[in-house]
């Protein structure tokens, strides 16, 4: 049997930690090993930085003008 | 047929017309937020545009359909996500051969090792560029990537995202999960350049 490593437990929790879909417990029990363990929160802060940036990444394509253009006419006319 | 009779129907038609302006408004309203989604489902960008436009012709043909009231963005993705599925992607999915996937530190440390300097988070960050992210999330194969486009671009919730892509919700949390980690890989070898181990 492999010995419990904290870091390792808390890399498992990161994403669902990330979500908010940990229990209170469970959430505690991550938050008092952020608290002693500077690896681990720097990579949660990471994780942060990160999924704000994926968002602005792919955000940045807005949609062609001409293809509003087209869903717009695909409107029912006017009787 | 009498007068009396004819007045509700002309009525029925007037409210008819009304609600199916305020849909098609409304509807038109969510597009750049659907397309934003749309794009990063299909590979090219010719292909969203296809698929908008025949989730948008099909919506404007089932509006009745809509529940006034419900989520209208996840409805018009749930169309969109289902014409994906029709127009042949399922046959491309190969769910035997799956990408390895590293751990939820993975991509940080890679970065980490790889730069010189300081390692504030946001400076790590920045070793990363939009092409990076871009061409990685094209890695991710598509049941895994269907989740985190929804969930982490769409900002859908699980529950939404399993009503869109008709999966149980227990699902949806696993293959994002997975999903998140198979992206931060591909993302650490569009950074870090080549096999990552």
């Amino acid at each position: 049997m492999t010995a419990y490593d904290p870091c390792a437990h808390c890399e498992e929790v990161m994403q669902p930690y990330m979500d908010r879909v940990l229990t209170d417990a469970e959430r505690a029990e991550a938050e008092a090993h952020l608290d002693e363990c500077s690896y681990c929160r720097k990579r949660y802060r990471f994780e942060e930085s990160l999924r704000g940036f994926v968002r602005q990444a792919v955000a940045a394509e807005p949609m062609p003008v001409e293809l509003k253009q087209k869903l717009i006419e695909l409107r029912t006319p006017l009787q | 047929m009498s007068e009396t009779t004819r007045e509700p129907d002309a009525r029925q038609i007037a409210t008819d017309a009304r609600d199916r302006v305020r849909f098609e408004e409304e509807a038109l309203a969510l597009s750049d937020q659907v397309y934003r989604v749309a794009r990063h489902l299909v590979g090219s960008r010719e292909e969203a545009e296809d698929l908008m436009q025949e989730t948008y012709a099909r919506a404007f043909r089932s509006w009745r359909s809509f529940q006034p009231g419900t989520n209208l963005r996840a409805w018009l993705l749930r169309i969109l996500t289902n014409l994906n599925i029709d127009r042949g992607r399922k046959q491309q999915r190969s769910p035997d051969i799956q990408p390895l996937e590293e751990g939820d530190y993975f991509l940080y440390n890679k970065l980490e090792a790889t730069g010189d300097g300081p390692t504030d988070e946001d400076q790590v960050v920045e070793r990363l560029s939009q092409n990076d992210v871009v061409s990685a999330l094209s890695e991710v194969p598509h049941d895994f990537r269907d989740v985190v486009v929804l969930v982490d671009i769409g900002d859908f919730t699980y529950a939404d995202a399993a009503q869109i892509l008709d999966i149980p919700i227990g699902t949806v949390m696993s293959r994002l999960h997975r999903g998140r980690r198979i992206l931060k890989k591909a993302m650490a070898e569009s950074a870090v350049g080549g096999e990552v181990s």
